[in-house]
């Protein structure tokens, strides 16, 4: 099970946070205390969830056209922005600079 | 036009954008650049719900879903709406929804 | 060699491939079929659609914070994982590739493009 300190925990991580079913923003961290908010983390959890519902669907509808499974349940998502990446899976989400970003770290984080 | 939209009951703004978003015309709004961001924010949202409608005909192979004539996002007090190329702000409470729809889809042919 | 080809020769990399921003057209390499790679180019378009919209909204409301505009994404599935960074769209295979290696070549070989590119 994820949690916050071990998303911190991470290389890099800027921000780490926990997010509702609907994307509301339960709980954060962060070193960035001016730049990475608690509004701007919850926009940053309601873009997670929503392309994780989508993500989803497309799992979905790919898996029963093709028969080629393996996407699904989704595990996660990522935003590779300009300067910062976004890992994040159901719950929790993790804020990276690109420059430090190192993806399976931050998904084993997340899945364990 | 876009004036007949205005008249109807709850609707707040509209705007009507070019194909890359730019603003064309809008009213209901003091501020320009909030009109501007209506009106590209209309065409961020109609390009997604065009891919979304793409893959639902695909996965569901029924046609029928595309192209997608338009969209609602119904907030409790404000609903955006946009059909074609012209978006509308209408309040959630005091507009018809179908005359609005019905409206925008003729407008949206001028 | 070209990015797709050289993305679809690294370990554990199923099929990579590019479509375009206007859904008209798409190439690939790789071991799936033209349709399958047909559909990945609709699905992997109308996500970086998405996600475009979504940081040029973050950046509007002020909140991207260095997000915008967006230059790829990933979707991490049981076995295998799609990467994108702008056109450009890879399938992975979990156990036998490495999601850092593959994104860390996409980036550095793949130029990030907006406005009215997309």
């Amino acid at each position: 099970m994820a949690d916050l300190d071990k998303l911190m925990g991470i290389d890099g991580a800027v921000a780490a946070f926990k997010f509702s079913s609907k994307g509301e923003l339960v709980e954060s961290r962060t070193v960035e205390v001016d730049k990475f908010t608690d509004t701007v983390l919850d926009l940053v959890s309601h873009v997670c969830v929503a392309n994780m519902a989508i993500s989803t669907m497309q799992a979905r509808g790919w898996e029963s056209m093709t028969g080629m499974g393996g996407f699904y349940p989704v595990k996660g998502f990522t935003m590779v922005g300009f300067d910062w990446t976004v890992v994040a899976n159901d719950e929790f989400g993790v804020v990276i600079p690109n420059d430090k970003i190192d993806y399976d770290a931050a998904y084993a984080a997340l899945n364990a | 036009m876009i004036k007949q939209l205005m008249i109807l009951d709850g609707v707040m703004a509209v705007a009507q954008f070019r194909d890359d978003g730019v603003l064309v015309e809008g009213m209901g709004m003091q501020d320009e650049s909030q009109l501007a961001g209506l009106a590209m924010f209309a065409h961020d949202y109609k390009r997604i719900v065009q891919g979304n409608a793409d893959q639902l005909s695909m996965f569901t192979q029924v046609p029928g879903w595309t192209p997608p004539t338009g969209w609602l996002v119904r907030g409790a007090q404000v609903t955006v709406c946009s059909v074609g190329n012209i978006v509308c702000l209408v309040d959630s409470n005091n507009a018809r929804m179908n005359e609005v729809m019905r409206e925008l889809q003729d407008a949206s042919h001028w | 060699m070209s990015i797709i080809e050289e993305l679809a020769m690294t370990p554990g990399v199923i099929a990579a491939g590019e479509y375009s921003y206007r859904g008209d057209r798409f190439s690939y390499e790789g071991n799936i079929d033209e349709e399958k790679a047909r559909m990945a180019s609709i699905m992997c378009r109308a996500t970086t659609m998405a996600v475009h919209m979504q940081t040029d909204m973050l950046k509007s409301l002020n909140a991207d914070r260095g997000c915008a505009p967006a230059r790829g994404w990933v979707v991490k599935g049981e076995k295998f994982s799609v990467c994108v960074i702008a056109n450009i769209f890879c399938f992975i295979d979990n156990t036998s590739s490495s999601l850092n290696e593959v994104m860390d070549y996409m980036r550095a070989n793949v130029a990030g493009q907006e406005g009215e590119m997309i």
